[in-house]
């Protein structure tokens, strides 16, 4: 098991206007409270992710993920050539769930932003993750990575997901009796690595 | 020598890591080392057996990972019995190796000095208010796993890789509730040198310390090198003794194996520096072998830790966060008291939490370091809605609560929830209040604030309250209750009803710091009850107070002059450096009015066509710029219903139609209708009757019980209102029954739920089945990610919202077509 701190994820301010439903070709209004929320969230986030490599069977009716099996054709689509995948967590922490809490409070639209940039942090720590262990299996081409609830990717994988990485413990996300994660701004997948076609 | 005196005397050795031995025996991943109690009990015995030999005095039971959430609870139970079982077995093979006679002055015989405790880990959820799991549910499940323990005969309660400082409170409150043995608390640290939700050594001392734990430390997460500083932290706060069972370092892949980085000569070695600065109980986590322990106590041979040196001072903690009482003054704020407060009594009777929350927040704004916490209202569940608050409030800010109540029952019900160490506001010198408080301080934990009044009433003289202080203090002692957690507030009475109030308020206070040390509270705005420009006289009777040495008022921190007066003392006491307080605060102070910025006037102008004035307000989502106006309109005279029928209204709906059409998105439309807001706050202020609004009908909305998402919810109450629906918000993760009650007691013809995820919906079509049976006159909106106008309709749901503004026409629609259904 591998434990990643990811130091300071940038704002990516198109991003996280587009997760507060508002689309890159549109203009920000001004008064947008943008700035005092990103000032806010700096020191609330903390992005740390754990992984773990397993051999991936392919069997008639499953995929064995080497922590679980599952009869997803979605995903068994995605994985087509890969013999082993990458799985890992990440999370913002806790924090930024109490601060968005706290701009809940004081205002909806300040909970809104908050919330996107929580979202837009998590994202890009997955982002940065699976930069490093591209770097980490040079010889190896790594496919994009696919959570549960994807297409036909049962959420209910969180279960296995959280206990083989045993998330608790080690970056601190729990799932709730209805599969939520916490930390919400948490993320769970499965990445692909098939042998690095020789030009 | 007994498990009790030994840990109190020290070194106490314990045992090191289980799982990374189990997977050496075959143990694979994933796999739960608790079924190999049954499974492979020899092997378990044989582990430690090793421990013991390796001179560990006290050896877990491999029950960390059983809890009721994970197996059904017969099979809890045999897992423990199984478990204490094979440390008991391995103990008594054990007897005829002696200790290694390590430790120079423990005569440790080969019988002598071997207990057993019971392993008890996290649940593996999270506990609410950021989780779902009840407290006092977790708290059941915690109590269950201990009596098995103590029935299977173990010595001791070891709780640990706790990263959650409520749920440790859960294990440790079920352990204290369910037998008298030694309970061990320690906690998982980050290298940041916080616990998973914000925990600090400092904040965790006093929060067990509180609630009586034995011994308490950390394990878990770190190797020695790193856990360091954060024993040293312990050592520093805490008057119990402390421990340490770290990782072997941080663990490595090396060729598809797991190894770890330290190794046990460096090991040892970086746990045997701390026990001359204090560290009494000893051991490892992940990693470790028996090795490890054997050379841990070579390493540490004849060396005794120094005796604990108990902390003086008084400290009260929220969840993250310490304040200590008695050195810098500090301020409480008063503002969480509905005593004279219309709109805060409607708010606990509406059950509406974000008016609460608000306060909260505006108040930390202002300075205020610990927020006093006071609900009683008529016609509420007093100890329901303390508990409650106590709960919401921690989940939004970090400040320590005065939990304030005069009803012992809300009183405890409010401590057994709070996630800290809280001031209790308070005892008095009756016996029958100390009766029913000083055992609630006792279990619980807590700063206690007594008031120097008895049966008698209120002493006329200084001396009289003091003699009340000593008594106070004297019935404490019976419960051994530290004295440093007793404030004194000698009570601030009325000068223009007595000229000689203040002085004797001024000179108990003098009396009671002299003579017992003790700290002390004042709320000091009583003082100019019943006279003008109260601020004033309040302000001067503060500086007076805190130069006789007031420990903390409890006062206004809205208050310019208060805080004013505050911030002063600090600057002129050398508490402010390079003036840097005071000179934030100064420039929160509202500029002298001077000729209106001619800058912000030609904004409000517009270029022709466009909306001017509060209508362009509105639409820009100027939220100040909006509620000025409409004051200012109001100031000169315009009507409250002319200003919402011909600027507000017109302004939502232009903004609603933009929106619908795609050309405003949902950050604009939710700035324009918290601009709205602002300015119907302005208009009801002037106590004109809203009814002028289209709509005057009840919403009830919630997010559906297991889900939290309540971002979407709350965009959809912010619309209701603004269009004039009265909206009563139950917030998240509710069950069935409760939306239902609120229907049912409003008689609300429309109710709207919000539900992000599939694992939920089944709760929604739950809420909207029962909802129609027994609530018929009720129409139900339902909204959010995973439905479609499709799969709502399959739900049985009168109406789907796809967004905020289609929430707000069906409820429209419903309401005009009143309780007939068509």
């Amino acid at each position: 098991m591998h434990l990643v701190e990811l130091g300071e994820i940038p704002f990516d301010e198109k991003e996280i206007l587009r997760y507060a439903m508002m689309p890159s070709t549109a203009t920000a209004p001004e008064e947008l409270p943008l700035g005092e929320c990103l000032a806010a969230a700096r020191s609330a986030v903390r992005c740390r992710a754990v992984w773990q490599r397993y051999p991936l069977g392919w069997h008639e009716k499953e995929l064995d993920l080497g922590f679980a099996k599952t009869a997803s054709q979605n995903l068994r689509k995605h994985l087509e050539g890969c013999t082993e995948i990458l799985l890992f967590a990440c999370t913002a922490g806790g924090e930024i769930d109490r601060r968005i809490n706290r701009e809940k409070v004081l205002s909806p639209v300040r909970g809104l932003l908050m919330s996107a940039i929580g979202s837009q942090q998590v994202e890009g720590a997955c982002d940065r993750l699976c930069e490093e262990l591209e770097k980490e299996y040079p010889e190896r081409q790594l496919i994009s990575r696919y959570s549960p609830g994807y297409g036909d990717l049962p959420l209910e994988l969180q279960r296995d997901i959280i206990r083989a990485l045993d998330c608790g413990r080690t970056i601190g996300i729990t799932l709730t009796d209805s599969l939520l994660m916490q930390p919400s701004k948490s993320v769970t997948a499965v990445i692909g690595m098939k042998e690095r076609k020789t030009v | 020598m007994s498990l009790s005196e030994l840990m109190k005397r020290g070194p106490l050795f314990l045992d090191g890591g289980m799982g990374s031995l189990l997977q050496a025996q075959g143990l694979m991943p994933g796999e739960a080392p608790e079924t190999w109690n049954l499974t492979h009990p020899e092997k378990i015995t044989a582990i430690h057996r090793a421990y013991y030999e390796a001179g560990s005095h006290l050896v877990m039971a491999n029950t960390f990972g059983v809890h009721p959430m994970r197996y059904p609870i017969d099979e809890c139970e045999r897992m423990i019995r199984a478990a204490v079982n094979c440390v008991k077995e391995a103990r008594e093979e054990s007897r005829t190796t002696p200790h290694p006679p390590a430790s120079g002055h423990l005569p440790l015989e080969g019988k002598a000095e071997r207990f057993i405790g019971l392993d008890v880990g996290p649940c593996g959820k999270l506990l609410k208010p950021l989780g779902t799991v009840d407290f006092e549910e977790a708290v059941g499940y915690y109590a269950q796993i201990v009596r098995m323990g103590v029935e299977s005969g173990v010595d001791c309660i070891f709780i640990e890789t706790m990263n959650d400082s409520q749920e440790t409170r859960a294990a440790l409150l079920a352990a204290k509730e369910n037998c008298d043995l030694p309970v061990l608390v320690s906690n998982a640290y980050g290298a940041d040198g916080k616990l998973m939700t914000g925990g600090t050594p400092e904040s965790m001392t006093a929060m067990l310390e509180g609630l009586g734990a034995d011994a308490i430390g950390v394990n878990c997460s770190l190797g020695p090198e790193a856990l360091a500083p954060i024993v040293e932290r312990y050592l520093a706060a805490a008057s119990v003794p402390v421990l340490m069972k770290p990782n072997a370092g941080l663990p490595e892949v090396k060729d598809g194996k797991t190894v770890y980085s330290v190794m046990p000569d460096t090991f040892s070695e970086q746990i045997a520096a701390l026990v001359p600065k204090g560290l009494r109980i000893m051991g490892g986590c992940c990693g470790t072998t028996p090795d490890y322990i054997r050379t841990l106590r070579q390493t540490v041979g004849s060396s005794v830790p120094p005796q604990i040196a108990p902390s003086a001072g008084t400290v009260i903690a929220s969840r993250s966060r310490t304040v200590e009482l008695g050195k810098d003054p500090v301020i409480i704020g008063e503002r969480i008291n509905p005593t004279g407060k219309k709109r805060l009594r409607q708010a606990l009777q509406d059950g509406d939490m974000a008016y609460i929350l608000n306060e909260a927040i505006v108040q930390e704004e202002r300075g205020a370091e610990v927020l006093d916490v006071n609900v009683g209202t008529p016609g509420i569940d007093e100890a329901e809605m303390l508990c409650r608050a106590v709960e919401e409030l921690q989940a939004i800010t970090d400040l320590p609560l005065q939990l304030d109540t005069a009803d012992p029952q809300a009183m405890e019900r409010a401590l057994r929830r709070y996630n800290g160490k809280a001031m209790i506001n308070s005892v008095n010198g009756k016996q029958e209040v100390m009766d029913a408080v000083f055992p609630l301080v006792k279990k619980y934990g807590g700063a206690l604030v007594a008031l120097t009044l008895d049966e008698e009433g209120i002493p006329q003289t200084a001396e009289g309250r003091f003699a009340i202080a000593e008594r106070i203090l004297t019935e404490a002692e019976k419960y051994g209750i530290d004295r440093k957690d007793i404030l004194f507030d000698p009570l601030t009475m009325t000068v223009s009803a007595d000229p000689s109030a203040a002085r004797v308020t001024l000179d108990a206070l003098r009396m009671i710091r002299e003579k017992t040390g003790c700290g002390t509270v004042l709320g000091v705005s009583n003082v100019s009850f019943g006279l003008p420009a109260r601020e004033v006289l309040g302000s001067i009777f503060l500086t007076m107070a805190l130069h006789t040495g007031l420990s903390a008022a409890i006062m206004n921190p809205l208050s310019d002059a208060m805080t004013g007066a505050m911030i002063s003392y600090r600057t002129l006491t050398e508490r402010d450096a390079n003036c840097g307080e005071y000179i934030r605060f100064a420039d929160t102070l509202p500029a002298k009015t001077t000729v209106a910025a001619p800058a912000g006037t030609a904004k409000a102008v517009g270029t022709e066509g466009q909306p001017q004035g509060l209508r362009r307000a509105v639409v820009k989502g100027l939220c100040r710029e909006a509620g000025r106006l409409a004051r200012e309109a109001l100031e000169a005279g315009t009507e409250g219903l002319d200003l919402i029928q011909k600027e507000i209204i017109p302004a939502l709906d232009e903004v609603g139609k933009g929106f619908e059409e795609k050309r405003i998105y949902l950050p604009q439309l939710m700035m324009s209708a918290e601009a709205a807001e602002s300015a119907f706050k302005e208009v009801k202020a002037r106590s004109i009757r809203t009814e002028n609004q289209k709509n005057r009908c009840r919403v009830v909305v919630a997010t559906v019980k297991g889900d939290v998402h309540d971002i979407g919810k709350n965009i959809v109450k912010l619309l209701l209102e603004n269009y004039g629906f009265e909206v009563t918000d139950l917030g998240k993760d509710v069950p069935p029954e409760e939306i239902l009650a609120a229907v049912e007691r409003l008689h609300a013809p429309v109710c709207g739920l919000s539900a992000l995820m599939t694992t939920t919906v089944p709760a929604m079509a739950e809420t909207v089945e029962l909802i129609h049976e027994k609530a018929p006159w009720c129409r139900v909106m339902v909204g959010g990610a995973v439905l479609t106008e499709d799969f709502a309709r399959e739900l049985g749901a009168d109406g789907y919202g796809k967004d905020a503004m289609a929430s707000v026409r069906l409820a429209e629609r419903f309401a005009e077509e009143g309780e007939e259904k068509p």
